[in-house]
């Protein structure tokens, strides 16, 4: 008897049945007698020569990325490097990159053929073991603790669940920097002044606090280069524990800047102003608006723009009203 | 079919060639589209962070507009498809937030009760033209074009509104351009971000983070790159050349709007999908232009609406 063949997806979700890429499926792709085949990123610190070795590990039933480093490792190479503690996705120390995704060891399925490699963004002390001091100062940096506006009302404190719901999203993080790894902003080095997302949620368990002292939480936001954060919520694809980082952790802290740091959301506010003086964007006015003079020095690339006919500065300069002002400037006229 | 459609900012300004290629080609597909006149922008990455009351306002009101036209949603952004589409799912979760917008959107008659379904037009080719359809519709095969799909991130990400466990798995555009003739190749860039929401204060970070893939997609052969999104395109198309010097390679890598692949197809002109308007100079894809393929019908402007009139 065949199967019945499945109704065809969502158009936004093709690709989820073609790639078995929904957990029932992945949990279910081996059976025992089944060999997975392993490669693991191995380095060494003292000599600092990193190659891939092979292994194949017998299949056992919900056998997990963890189960299979640890038959790795006692059967013929106990010196295999990694790190785990609970094996219940609780302490966040055995995260990995599985074929090129953030996973937690203990909480993945293993694949039939897997490449494991550490963590990205952060040193390799060994093998899959990362150093986390750099993760770590920046949290320090941060100061992700409260400071008091009013004096403790004793207990217990008047606060709602409304109150506090963003803070306890963030408190849901085991720091398993899994989002830190995947980040591509992050990636980026040195080149911004981007705290990443798990320095950010760590930081947000605090200054999302309402009993946090406003003048606290504005000097730890002016040290977290938050505007840098591109939305490709890559972080919130990858974190084990279900944050949705983007928009209940980093967004509500951008709110935060908005209020107390106005010169940090200058883009932001330039955007909400055009938008409220034409009802849609004018991206030349919005550029000149943010960048001021600095866009001047883009001459060449201005003559480009208007060459193809992509920008238009007679529009934008007699500020010309869409269609959609009358709408904008009635939702937008407002202070925000 | 009738949608209501919504093209964004973009489409109205920087990448106007978008609109007009999605104006030919949702004509040839026999969509009707009634446009939204005096819907606003939907408050980019920006309005909801900062303003949240307000951003949730801008979007239910362009859902309100559709409902009061009876008709559903068509996008061609995918930052505007992920803000109405949060829009909607905190509208109808939040009996509070609801009476709040529709007691602002009163103020101009309007009113939404939760029912416009939204849809970008990546996902109307799939779920309302449909493969055999498309197939019938196809007059100029793109045989021998090998492109790289650029999803962008907000019509795959995040996984609580599109459930994809890893958003490499989606194949929604793949599998499109095989329909059209093309053979789509793999490279590092197709889930990756364009960065262009820090662009318009620092557009080095965008720079930074999308050369890589457009050096991928040329190390992968691919002729052409296509995205779903004005957005993609911007960075893509518009920073390639300080790309090029970042990264000391060159790239002229010709970046297409969804709907301009699709019209390649259907056989319209390069020039009626307006390819001669991108910083990137497109002359390279000519070969796959309908007039450059004798076996294909062509399909121009005019001979289009003609048809439709005659």
């Amino acid at each position: 008897m065949t199967a019945t063949p499945a109704p065809p997806p969502f158009a936004r979700q093709l690709g989820q049945l073609e790639n078995r890429d929904t957990l029932a499926a992945r949990n279910t792709r081996l059976v025992p007698g089944d060999i997975v085949a392993v490669k693991v990123r191995r380095y060494d610190g003292d000599s600092g020569q990193a190659s891939y070795h092979d292994f194949k590990v017998p299949y056992q039933p919900r056998m997990r990325v963890l189960d299979a480093m640890n038959w790795i490792s006692e059967n013929g190479t106990p010196d295999l490097a990694y790190r785990w503690i609970c094996g219940s996705k609780m302490c966040g120390t055995c995260a990995v990159r599985m074929n090129g995704r953030e996973v937690l060891a203990c909480w993945e399925a293993v694949e039939p053929e897997m490449t494991i490699e550490p963590l990205r963004n952060l040193p390799v002390i060994r093998d899959l073991v990362v150093d986390r001091t750099p993760y770590e100062e920046k949290v320090a940096a941060l100061q992700p603790w409260i400071e008091r506006a009013a004096e403790y009302p004793g207990f217990p404190e008047p606060l709602t669940h409304r109150e506090i719901k963003d803070a306890s999203k963030a408190l849901d993080c085991i720091s398993c920097m899994c989002c830190y790894s995947a980040c591509p902003v992050v990636g980026l080095g040195g080149f911004t002044d981007f705290a990443g997302p798990a320095p950010l949620v760590q930081l947000g368990q605090t200054a999302l606090d309402p009993r946090n002292a406003p003048e606290k939480v504005k000097r730890s936001l002016a040290l977290t280069g938050i505007f840098n954060c591109v939305s490709c919520y890559k972080c919130e694809e990858v974190c084990p524990a279900g944050i949705p980082i983007v928009s209940r952790v980093i967004e509500p802290l951008k709110a935060k800047a908005a209020k107390l740091l106005p010169e940090m959301v200058k883009h932001s506010l330039a955007l909400r102003a055009v938008v409220a003086a034409r009802g849609r964007v004018d991206p030349t006015a919005l550029v000149l608006r943010v960048q001021g003079w600095r866009a001047l020095l883009k001459f060449p690339r201005a003559i480009r723009l208007l060459w193809r006919g992509k920008i238009n500065p007679v529009k934008t300069f007699i500020k010309t009203r869409t269609a959609a002002y009358d709408a904008a400037h009635r939702i937008l006229g407002r202070e925000p | 079919m009738k949608f209501a459609y919504y093209p964004g900012c973009s489409a109205k300004s920087t990448c106007a060639e978008l609109n007009v290629a999605t104006l030919l080609v949702a004509a040839k597909l026999g969509l009707e589209l009634t446009q939204l006149e005096s819907a606003t922008c939907t408050g980019a990455r920006e309005l909801r962070a900062i303003d949240p009351a307000a951003f949730y306002k801008l979007n239910v009101r362009i859902l309100a507009l559709a409902e009061r036209e009876g008709l559903p949603l068509m996008t061609v952004c995918n930052t505007c498809t992920l803000n109405v589409l949060d829009a909607h799912a905190a509208f109808v979760s939040s009996e509070e937030l609801a009476k709040a917008v529709n007691g602002a959107l009163a103020e101009e008659g309007l009113r939404y009760s939760g029912r416009t379904r939204i849809s970008h037009f990546l996902w109307v080719l799939h779920e309302n033209i449909g493969e055999q359809r498309l197939r019938e519709l196809v007059t100029n095969p793109l045989r021998g074009m090998t492109v790289a799909a650029f999803y962008g991130c907000h019509i795959t990400r995040p996984p609580l509104r599109y459930g994809f466990v890893d958003s490499r798995n989606n194949i929604a555009l793949e599998s499109l351009a095989r329909i059209l003739g093309c053979e789509p190749i793999d490279y590092s860039g197709r889930m990756e971000c364009c960065g262009f929401h820090t662009a318009a204060h620092d557009e080095n970070v965008a720079i930074k983070l999308t050369g890589q893939h457009i050096a991928s997609a040329k190390t992968g052969s691919a002729q052409a790159m296509v995205t779903p999104c004005p957005l993609c395109h911007t960075v893509l198309d518009g920073f390639q050349s300080e790309m090029e010097k970042d990264i000391s390679q060159k790239l002229a890598m010709p970046i297409l709007h969804l709907p301009q692949l699709v019209g390649l197809a259907l056989g319209f002109t390069p020039e009626a999908l307006r390819l001669d308007r991108h910083l990137v100079p497109t002359a390279a894809l000519k070969k796959y232009g309908a007039e450059a393929n004798p076996l294909a019908e062509r399909e121009t402007p005019a001979s289009h609406h003609q048809a439709r009139e005659g």
